[in-house]
Formats: C-alpha cells, structure tokens, sequence
C-alpha cells in the first residue's frame, strides 16, 4: 500500500501528459485535465523547494544549541535566513485579514519594506549583499581554472595534445585580441573555425551525446511511469 | 632547485596575481580591439528585428546571479532591442534563486529609460516551480499558472495580459539563461508548440547549443560575454560586455601562455628527472 | 554615474566589502571570509521561503481561494505540505504521494520531450544535412558531423567490447571527443574570466566612483 499508491500515482501524473500531446487539449476531454494537474504540479514543487531550508536551519540550530566547533558562523546563517524570509512573509496591505491586524499596530507606510516587491528588504538583502556574494564565489573560479590550467593541462599523447591545441585555438578565436591575431594568417580563419570546429566536430560530439542522454532520459521516464524505478521514494 | 622545478612548483597565489593583472590592466589601459559578430548572434538578432514593431515577445531570465556577469549584459540588450521596437515584454524566471528580482530590476531600469508603462508595455510574471510544468501550463493559459505577476496584481488588471493568453499570442522566445531550461524551453516549447526560440546563454552552456542552433530548433544564439558584446554592437549601445572585452582578450593570453610555460617546464623537468634517475 | 547619494555609498561599499572579504580566501582562509560565505548560505537558503511564500502559498493558494473561490486548491496545499513529512523518520512514507505526483509527471513530460524534442528532431538535421548542402566545404561539412555523431554514439556504446570494426570507430570518436571538448575547455575558460572581469568592473567603475567622489 506504502508504495502501490505512489506508483499509481506517478503513472496517472505522467500518463495525463503523454496523452495529452496526442490529443490535442483545446479540443478534447483531457483539456481541463492537463490544466488542473500542471497547475498542482507547480504547487507542490514549491513546497520542495522549502524543505531543504528546514533542514538547513534545524542542523545549524542544533550545532548553535550544543555550542559545537563554529557555532557562531552557523548562528550567523540561521539569523540570516530569517533575516530575510521573515520581511518577504509579513503582509504589505491592509487588503488582507492578517495585514488589518497588522497595520492595526504598525504604520501602514511600512508596507513597502515587506514581501519581496522592489524597496523590499527582501529585495534590498538579495540585490546588495547576497547577489553580489553569489557573483564572487563564482567570479574566484576564474583564479582557479588558471591555477589548474597551469598544473595539470599537459600534452602527456596525442589525444591530450590535440585537445590542447583545440582549447587554445578557440580561447584565441573568442576574443577581440585573438581574433586579430588569427586574422594575420588568415581573414577567413575565425571564419573557418566556427564552421569547422564549432558547427562541425562540436556539434557531432554534442549531438551524438544529447541523442544519448535523452535516449537514457527516455528510458528512465518510463521505468518510473511503470513502477520499475522506485528509488525516489527512498526507504521503507 | 633550478629555475624550471621553481617554476613548476610556484605558488598558486603567484599565478591568481597573474590573473588579477591581466583582468585590470585593460581598465586602466583601454586598446579596444574591435567585435566582430558571429553568424549565429547575427541570426538571433535579426530574428527579433524582422518582427514587426509591437510584436508581443517572451524574455525569460533563466539564470542564476552568480552567472550575471554574462547574462545581464545579454538580458539588457535584448531589451534595449525589444523596446526601441516599441515591442510588448512578458517577463519570467524558471530560477528560484534571485531570478525574478533580477528580472524586475532590470526591466524596470531599462522600461524607464524607454518611457514603458507596466501593465501596458511589459509585465514581469515572476517565478513559479518545477519548469518542465510551466511551459506546457504557459501553452494552455498563462494564467492558470501565473494568476497574478510579481507584486501580486492580478492579470485580469494588467491590460497587456488580455491579449496575451497563451503561446498562440507570443512571436518570439528570448531565453537568457545559464543552465539547462534552454533545453527545455526548445524540447517543450518549440518542439511542441512550434513558438520560435532563440538563446543567450553562458560560454559553459554554449558549445552545447550549436547543435540546436544547426538543427533549426534555436534561432540564433549569444555565447557568452562575446556574444553579449555582438549584441550590444548590433543594438548600438555599448555596455558592460563590450567593456569587458579587453579585459576577456588579455586574461585570455594569459591562461594560454601560463598552459604553454607549463607544459614547457613539464617536459624540460621530466627529461632533467629521468636523466638524473 | 552622478552624484551619488549617502545611501548610494553605502550600498556600494558594502558590495566591496563583501567582495573583498570573499577574495581574501585566494591568500588564505581567515575571519572575514567565513563570516560573508555564513551570511550569503543563509540569505541564500532565506530567498527561497520568501519566494514561495509568496508565489505558491498567496499567489496560487491563498489568493485564489479567498477571492476566487477555488477551494479545490486546498488538495494540492495538502500535497505540498504532506512533503514535509520527509523531515521526521517515522512518517516519511507520507511525503511519497506528493513526490510521486511532481515525478510521475515530470516524467510523462521527459518521455515524450526527449523523443520528439531532442532525439527526432537531432536525428533528422543530421540525415539531412548532405542533401541539403550547396557548396562542397558544406558538404565536408555535413561527413564530419555525422561521422562524428556516429562515432561518438558508437563510442559511448558500453555494451559490447570496442573491437574490430567497433573499435576502430570508437577511436575516430575519441578524435571527435577532444576537439570538441578542447572547444568546450575554451568556453569554460571563457565564462569563468568573465564573472571575474563582472567583479573587477564593479570595483573599478562603480565602487571606484563612490571612492572618486568622497576622496
């Protein structure tokens, strides 16, 4: 029963919407079907989403309770994930029953400092201190591809000397400066190497590799719709 | 040690220093090589070009802020474009991490400077879950998954959205995105629905792309920030992108020549060590 | 940039800051960067129960119902919240309905997307490609791609030992295999200096103004 409903179930959700791509929902039954189910479909993946979030503050909230190694960096991050999903929860208008009884005691102009709407304070955490940190960790990839570019990319065969040269061809090609130089030997060399090597050996390689993966993407969509592929549910 | 085993076994932080130089240097030091656009960039923007003016258009911002640095520069000037065509923009994001708030800054900075009313001229729909089921729910009606846009206004108030229902309405996809809902937005969208969809998206995403764009499932393409810079050269407004290039072309010789010093001292130590042993 | 404002100086220099405090990990771990990369896991992890709260719980429930009537949308709530059930031990079978509603679906969406969306239509360009082809570097052109799909797929096949006319094929794919990631090596290399070039412009143009003006 624990795992006969599930399996029902993911059948029916994927059964509606193969389906409906033949047979055409403005004109059939399964119209108003398909409509109702993406519409759940959306409803239910935003409560996914929130689950990691309980997770993350009920394991930093112990650590901080039982005064572990770093306590006060994971109290840090769980003030700030109040920080800013307590603003964005609270009412912006009187329009609502919870936002009468609030801006019963707060002034009513403090409704632009909550939810997430521009001038939020949501809006004003993201924008000015999380947007430009999430732009810097990964800008310090940069240092480190350099750093393993300069460390492990050898042309130990011929394989990994083709693949080198390739590598340096196009990092000169896709920029300004390279591209000058190419055109020294050539006017039609960047020509040549987007023909060739981008729309020619790149795109085989990559199709011949979507063509795989969506082969396997297919397969393992229709191993859960059947009930053979149950790891999802996890254990018991 | 001798100088080729110093050389390999120099400090990292020698080599982030390195990088840092050439990123800066151009700033100071402007040379300005000249962009010249790629085939596939020219098909995206004559894309949107050959539509006619008021056409109603889809910008999705599909990326994550960490990737801003190439895709704002890509979002702002298929703006840029989309309004001095006096276009209508439905925005969203499929991006749960600061997608939509990026999104309705920067339609709102760019809608100003072109005089666009919300409402009227453009209408940022904001995010909802799970991807895959927003596409096909958009191809439906737009508002059974989107009832109300961003700030909550609901789309029966937004007079832009009464002629806007579903796909049928839109001309054209714009995605700018910096992971995997581009191969969604053309497997679902364009596949199945037959809307037109062209792409910006990041330099780690783009080789991928080029199959797309060949198979006739995309319709022009941005690669990166040099794709971004093409873009702002055909739209002719020089931005962030453009400004960058200097700074792309030099870091760039840099990586190359730090690969080549590498490789050089790899073979003279490994021909040293193997005389000595 | 204009004048900038109190408000605009702060804003930016606390965008250095965080920048700043966030590089310093290139030298060496140290009080600074933790206390930022704390901060940012936390408004990261924040942003998204803002953003549902918002878009799922007052845009598609709340709202709906209140003003709409739609009452039905109080099962899909349910769904949703059944889904924490997944955070106690004892319950986590509860939460199985509500995944496997969102995966069932997603996967009805894939097997169809797959194969009509990526398969037949890659399928398709590339058995074209000869025939519709003008000049002959198109030509060459349409051989190498699908000799390269070809032999990509063939050599991805793990099923059976890459031997004999197999192997052989599967060689030429190696070939195709790191052209094409030598391309996608510069790519990267590419993306990665510009999110780098985006901070440096930040601290440059914009935090160097904010410098220029009060100094």
């Amino acid at each position: 029963m624990r795992k006969t409903v599930p399996v029902i179930v993911a059948f029916l959700s994927g059964f509606v919407m193969v389906v409906s791509f033949f047979f055409n929902p403005e004109r059939t039954f399964i119209g108003g079907g398909q409509e109702a189910v993406l519409q759940w479909v959306t409803i239910v993946s935003g409560f996914t989403l929130v689950l990691g979030v309980f997770s993350i503050v009920r394991v930093n909230a112990r650590a901080v309770a039982r005064r572990s190694k770093g306590w006060f960096y994971k109290l840090l991050t769980v003030v700030s994930v109040f920080a800013m999903a307590i603003p964005a929860m609270l009412p912006v208008s009187k329009n609502t029953v919870g936002g009468k009884i609030f801006f019963g005691i707060f002034p009513d102009n403090w409704g632009t400092l909550f939810g997430t709407g521009p001038s939020s304070i949501y809006d004003w955490l993201f924008t000015y201190v999380d947007q430009p940190m999430m732009e810097t960790m990964f800008a310090m990839l940069a240092f480190f591809i350099a750093s393993a570019a300069y460390r492990a990319f050898r042309a130990r065969n011929a394989e990994a000397t083709l693949l080198l040269l390739t590598a340096v061809l196009v990092m000169l090609w896709r920029v300004p400066m390279g591209e000058a130089f190419l055109r020294l030997f050539s006017d039609s060399f960047p020509q040549y190497i987007n023909m060739f090597v981008m729309n020619g050996f790149n795109v085989a390689v990559q199709r011949g590799i979507i063509i795989g993966a969506a082969l396997g993407a297919a397969s393992m969509s229709l191993r859960i719709m059947l009930g053979i592929e149950r790891t999802y549910m996890g254990k018991g | 040690m001798d100088f080729w085993h110093r050389i390999m076994n120099i400090d990292r932080r020698w080599i982030y220093l390195l990088i840092a130089i050439s990123v800066t240097f151009p700033m100071i030091v402007v040379m300005k090589f000249p962009v010249r656009v790629t085939p596939e960039t020219r098909q995206l923007y004559d894309a949107i070009n050959n539509l006619p003016d008021g056409s109603v258009v889809m910008l999705t911002f599909d990326y994550y802020p960490n990737a801003a640095a190439e895709t704002e520069p890509m979002s702002v000037a298929a703006l840029r474009h989309m309004f001095k065509k006096n276009m209508k923009v439905v925005t969203l994001s499929n991006i749960p991490l600061g997608g939509p708030t990026i999104a309705e800054r920067i339609t709102r900075e760019i809608a100003a400077e072109y005089h666009k009313v919300y409402g009227v001229d453009y209408v940022n729909l904001g995010y909802k879950a799970n991807y895959n089921a927003v596409m096909h729910g958009l191809a439906n009606s737009i508002e059974s998954i989107f009832p109300s846009d961003y700030t909550n206004t609901p789309l029966k108030d937004l007079p832009l959205m009464d002629s806007v229902r579903n796909y049928n309405d839109i001309k054209f996809i714009f995605v700018v995105a910096d992971n995997a809902t581009v191969d969604y937005w053309i497997q679902i969208v364009n596949a199945q629905y037959g809307v037109p969809v062209g792409a910006g998206v990041t330099a780690v995403v783009a080789p991928k792309m080029y199959s797309f764009v060949d198979a006739g499932q995309m319709t022009g393409m941005l690669g990166g920030m040099k794709g971004a810079a093409e873009y702002e050269k055909l739209v002719g407004h020089e931005g962030k992108a453009m400004r960058g290039m200097d700074a792309q072309s030099l870091a760039h010789l840099m990586i190359i020549l730090l690969v080549i010093v590498g490789n050089i001292g790899f073979f003279v130590t490994r021909k040293k060590d193997s005389e000595k042993s | 940039m204009g004048d900038l404002t109190f408000i605009d100086h702060f804003q930016l220099w606390l965008r250095a800051y965080l920048i700043l405090s966030l590089f310093s990990f290139l030298y060496r771990d140290n009080l600074f960067y933790r206390f930022s990369e704390h901060i940012f896991a936390g408004l990261s992890a924040g942003y998204y129960v803002g953003l549902i709260w918002q878009t799922v719980i007052i845009q598609q429930l709340v709202n709906p119902m209140i003003d709409n009537g739609d009452w039905w949308l109080v099962f899909p709530g349910l769904l949703g919240v059944l889904m924490f059930a997944r955070l106690t031990r004892k319950w986590t079978w509860v939460s199985r309905v509500s995944l496997a509603f969102v995966i069932g679906n997603t996967a009805g969406i894939y097997l169809i997307s797959s194969l009509h969306g990526l398969i037949l239509p890659q399928m398709l360009s590339t058995m074209k490609a000869v025939n519709n082809s003008g000049s002959f570097s198109r030509i060459l052109l349409a051989v190498v791609v699908i000799v390269g799909v070809i032999s990509t797929l063939i050599y991805f096949y793990f099923s059976k030992e890459h031997k004999g006319i197999l192997g052989a094929t599967a060689r030429v794919g190696i070939w195709f295999i790191m052209i094409a990631f030598g391309a996608h090596f510069g790519y990267t290399v590419m993306a990665r200096v510009s999110l780098l070039i985006g901070r440096a412009q930040f601290l440059y143009y914009d935090w160097g103004t904010s410098i220029r003006q009060i100094f």
